[in-house]
């Protein structure tokens, strides 16, 4: 037959079919006068029409027809080499398991033979591949390869050590384990599957029915059919799909379910569901009644529950349950989560990690990945997510303005110590929380020091070449921490490495680079070098004029910073409009508001430190109440802003409103952060000036004795917010006369700074000055003196010539001269302090009458009357 | 004998479906399709002959197993079901192939397919003419036995071969019916 035959067959076929089935016998034979092939051939299709045919069958039944399967019974008393089988064990895709008996020695072996070898290639590689597997396992608990051959049909099998015992889980219910033991048997597992690891080998089919606990009760792992070879994982995608046919759902890692390369996380993740269901005698997720599809769906995109939750749950519901502390349950979870987590980044790295977590719970000891979990989440949050990642940097601008505001407080008493102190737990706190999410639980330990952290950070920063875009990211994230902790080397570097990655990703000219350029701006700054600091935001600025558009937040914040550096050289006259351009921005319809609190802080301390202490403290309010919207009541940003209202008060005179404040502030401290922690001590520390101003220095004393001992608790003995905290108690000592407190505390001050800052900073200065205070006052004269010169030296190399602690010193020293009847050297040192007070932005009037009245002695004791006319003229 | 040593794989110089397809792609999906068709009929069997399982649920599950593959990432549902037809024709063929051989004094092979042939229907012989006759239908119109591949190995409707082969639903039911009885007249034949 011909198309063309077949064509004519198939039209008179079709005409036929429409005509009445009386009329069709005599149209065919009327069409077909000729041909009695083709007639015939017509007449046998109609029939077979009408009839029906093979076709009309259902597949499946015709499959069952010509696909086969053993019985159970079917292929006793076979023949494999010295083996003969005795029965069957179990079957599945790939191949038929036996129980067979060596025929010479008499002993048991399992028997596992390929099934339908010739159905493709690809079937007789599995099998061969999890025989050479097997063959270079050699381990206790994993289950020995025997004997392998083929039979005369090419069919290949092979014999292994026949495991007589149950399943794991089956073995712990049986007999009723304790968690101990349920962990001790699961670390066998792992130890096994670690040591197929060492080999180059992922199991990929991790489950309970693949672990046997013998009767003695030792472990035997079994079933390598779909191991992989390390090696070879790069190779084609094949190799995924197969496991994903092949593979258990419940047990297998979301990578395997979505079909991407599988490492050996993926055996950690199916070790983490056996725990789990050691744990809970469930699995995390039901998946009867799911289709394949709906399965994935659950196991992908669904939250795992914690084993407690569940174990909880079984508890209430009166079906038995483990038993264990509140604690070790927390860590159970976190360890069995931690091997589960659907993010291989978040998963333990390898098994030998999930060993040692398991001998840390086994011992009481903290776990690791605690301890890794902050960096976890620290990392993955930066790598993940770019504008995460912006918001982070915004919120430590927003931090670098808080602790201008520290700086702030401590300037008003004459005491910049705080403000390193506010730093460090400011930003560990800002971490903490951050990348926590407040779940106490999976916390980092109170030990974890952000400078670890960082140090971890810029060192996996580094390995991200792939990704410079991140990496830049993560360069400035971490450089302005770690301008936030004072390590200027470190946050240089990284700030530096951020501008030049960027500058190659976006142009020199970029709003990207400008960020950067803004960053070192501010690390400048910090570094009190603040030419270079007003160049840089003045660059930065430059470049968002040109490439943004006005009401571009980044703009606003372009000017911001360079209004903090103006305000940092104490240009407040230049910063004040500039801050005012910043804060018009902010308020406009798009402005940030975050970054509008932080410019009017700004603007309300520049106000302050000009006098203009009105303006401040309407500003003041107006920052209480955009973060009272923005953060609630209860917020420890409030805290901060209301100890800012209270230094205007304390300004003011109005020291009853300063406690007013400073309690409010306290109380909130208190309430989120406990009545231990640093950040309620420092509150307590405020508190205890306004009350010392009041002239109640005792009951300053007791908080700030409260204070120190929390500090003492949370920072160590030798730390500057120790110092700073003994500072303030030196005073309220003094002001109750207890000078021998007074001095020990100034002493054990000047120490801890001599410690912290290498013998130079004019943190000692002010120590070593309080301290001659203290002793001037109890008349020894001799070391109140030496102590009045270090001091002075000390600042003659670390501050400006014309700074007022240097005039306030002189005049200090001054007044010991005199009451020791040294007029003309005191005259010289009162002379000194008169000139730099007097020079001073805003000359402390207070200060300056006492002096004048030094001077006067001096100089009628000296009979000099003309000179002092001329001095104070 | 040669025949039965030799490995069944989808043969792309007979007819290339898609010929991107990796090999390994094929070569898994023969698998899964097999280890289905290996399924259902030991289903079958236990539930005896109401069970009613199709060749649509077949393929679909296929579908559902390999869907993810990478390999068949740029299929349509449409297309790898037809090349899913394709490979059932194939597996069905072979497996028809060796339990003929088998019943017809063969040698013995283990593990493979021997004595149970009275427990199901005995297909093999037709599915074996089936087969003969589907390729000389491919001499003469190779969209139909498409078509019939379509519907019978893979388990599409009318309106999906039509949309796949890019033809008619009217010529999909035409071309199937016409098809059927010839193929039918020709197993007649055969017996």
């Amino acid at each position: 037959m011909d198309t063309a035959t077949w064509e004519k067959i198939q039209t008179l076929f079709h005409q036929a079919l429409d005509l009445p089935e009386l009329e069709r016998d005599a149209f065919l034979r009327h069409a077909c006068t000729d041909d009695a092939t083709m007639l015939a051939e017509l007449h046998a299709m109609l029939a077979a029409d009408a009839e029906g045919t093979f076709l009309d069958n259902d597949l499946a039944r015709v499959a069952a027809g010509v696909i086969e399967e053993p019985s159970a019974t079917q292929h006793i008393s076979r023949t494999f080499g010295p083996y003969t089988t005795v029965h069957l064990l179990g079957e599945g895709g790939m191949a038929v398991v036996y129980l067979a008996q060596r025929k010479d020695l008499g002993g048991h072996v399992a028997i596992k033979v390929l099934r339908d070898a010739w159905l493709s290639p690809s079937r007789r590689e599995r099998f061969l591949s999890e025989q050479r597997t097997l063959a270079q396992l050699n381990y206790p608990s994993i289950a020995h390869l025997y004997d392998a051959d083929t039979l005369s049909d090419g069919t290949p099998w092979f014999a292994m050590e026949y495991v007589q015992g149950i399943s794991l889980t089956a073995w712990c219910a049986k007999h009723n384990c304790s968690i101990t033991r349920r962990l001790q048997l699961f670390r066998t597992v792992c130890d096994a599957v670690q040591y197929a690891h060492q080999q180059a080998v992922i199991h990929r089919d991790l489950k309970p029915s693949n672990i046997y606990v013998k009767d003695d009760g030792s472990i035997r792992l079994l079933d390598f059919g779909i191991a992989k070879h390390l090696e070879t994982l790069e190779t084609p995608a094949s190799q995924t799909v197969t496991s994903l046919r092949m593979l258990t759902p419940a047990y297998a890692s979301p990578e395997q379910i979505r079909g991407e390369a599988v490492s050996v996380q993926a055996d950690v993740y199916s070790l983490g569901i056996i725990l789990f269901e050691l744990l809970t005698s469930s699995l995390p997720y039901d998946l009867s009644n799911l289709t394949p599809g709906e399965s994935a769906t659950l196991l992908l995109d669904h939250d795992t529950p914690k084993p407690s939750a569940l174990v909880a749950r079984n508890r209430m519901a009166d079906k038995p349950a483990l038993v264990a502390s509140r604690r070790e349950w927390a860590d159970l979870d976190v360890l069995c989560l931690a091997a589960l987590h659907k993010d291989q980044q978040r998963r333990y790295r390898t098994v030998d990690a999930l060993i040692r977590d398991i001998d840390h719970y086994l011992s009481s000891e903290p776990l690791d990945v605690r301890r890794d979990s902050l960096w976890y989440r620290a990392s993955t949050f930066v790598r993940r997510n770019r504008r995460a990642v912006a918001f982070a940097t915004g919120v430590l601008v927003f931090i670098a303005a808080l602790i201008t505001w520290s700086t702030l407080r401590i300037a008003r008493a004459r005491d910049a110590a705080l403000a390193e102190a506010a730093r460090t737990a400011r930003v560990q706190s800002f971490l903490v929380n951050l990348f926590d999410g407040g779940n106490e639980d999976t916390g980092p330990p109170g030990d974890l020091r952000v400078v670890q952290l960082v140090d971890r950070g810029a060192v996996e920063a580094n390995a991200l070449s792939t990704a410079p875009r991140t990496q830049a990211e993560l360069f400035e994230t971490l450089g302005t921490v770690e301008d936030h902790l004072g390590k200027y080397d470190k946050a240089d570097q990284l700030l530096h490495s951020s501008l030049a990655l960027r500058t190659k990703l976006n142009g020199p000219d970029s709003p990207e680079a400008a960020e950067a350029l803004l960053d070192i701006s501010k690390l400048r700054m910090d570094q009190a070098r603040f030419d270079e600091a007003e160049q840089l935001a003045r660059q930065a600025l430059a470049i968002d004029n040109k490439q943004l558009p006005p009401s571009h937040p980044a703009r606003a914040k372009a000017i911001s910073v360079l209004g903090m550096v103006l305000e940092d050289q104490g240009k407040y006259s230049e910063a004040i409009p500039i801050l005012q351009q910043a804060v018009a921005l902010q308020s406009a319809p798009g402005g940030v508001e975050t970054d509008l609190s932080a410019s009017l802080t700004e603007l309300a301390n520049c106000q302050f430190y000009s006098g203009h202490l009105d303006i401040a403290n309407s500003l003041n309010q107006r920052v209480l109440a955009i973060d009272r919207r923005l953060y609630g009541d209860r917020n420890p940003q409030l805290a901060d802003d209301l100890i800012n209202l209270g230094a205007v008060q304390y300004e003011w005179g109005h020291f009853t409103e300063a406690e007013k404040y400073d309690r409010q502030a306290l109380d909130i401290e208190r309430s989120f952060y406990g009545n231990d922690h640093p950040e309620t001590a420092s509150a307590m520390t405020l508190l205890a000036r306004a009350l010392n101003a009041e002239s109640r220095p005792a009951d300053a004393v007791t908080l700030l004795k409260s204070a120190l001992s929390i500090e003492e608790k949370a920072y160590g003995l030798v730390h500057p917010r120790v110092a700073s905290t003994l500072n303030d108690l030196g005073h309220a000592a003094q002001r109750t006369g207890n000078f021998d407190e007074a001095r020990a505390d100034f002493q054990r001050m000047a120490d801890i700074y001599r410690t912290v800052y290498n013998g130079k900073h004019y943190y000692i200065g002010v120590a070593l000055g309080n301290l001659a205070s203290a002793e001037a006052a109890q008349k020894q004269y001799a070391s109140a003196e030496r102590h009045y010169r270090e001091a002075l030296a000390m600042y003659a190399d670390t501050l400006p010539a014309n700074h007022k602690y240097i005039g306030t010193t002189h005049g200090k020293l001054g007044r010991l001269l005199l009451q020791q009847d040294r007029y003309k050297e005191a005259a010289q040192e009162s002379v000194l302090a008169y000139q730099n007070l007097k020079a001073q932005p805003t000359p402390p009037t207070d200060a300056l009458q006492e002096i004048r009245i030094d001077l006067q002695q001096e100089y009628t004791a000296l009979h000099q009357p003309q000179e002092l006319a001329a001095i104070l003229h | 004998m040669q025949q039965e040593k030799s490995e069944i794989f989808f043969d792309p110089s007979r007819e290339p479906i898609h010929p991107a397809m990796p090999r390994h792609a094929l070569d898994d999906l023969f698998s899964a399709a097999y280890e289905e068709l290996r399924r259902l009929a030991s289903a079958i069997r236990r539930t005896d002959s109401n069970a009613t399982v199709s060749a649509t649920t077949l393929v679909n599950e296929a579908w559902i197993k390999l869907s993810h593959s990478p390999d068949f990432a740029y299929q349509s549902k449409l297309h790898f079901k037809r090349i899913a037809g394709r490979a059932m024709r194939q597996l069905l063929i072979e497996a028809a192939r060796r339990k003929h051989a088998n019943k017809r004094g063969g040698d013995f092979a283990f593990v493979t397919f021997d004595e149970a042939i009275q427990h199901g229907p005995a297909r093999a012989g037709e599915l074996l003419a089936i087969d003969a006759a589907l390729d000389k239908l491919t001499e003469l119109s190779p969209r139909q036995a498409m078509v019939v591949e379509c519907r019978f190995f893979a388990g599409m409707d009318a309106t999906q071969i039509a949309q796949v082969l890019d033809i008619s639903e009217a010529t999909v039911q035409r071309d199937w019916r016409a098809a059927k009885a010839w193929l039918g007249s020709a197993l007649r034949q055969a017996d």
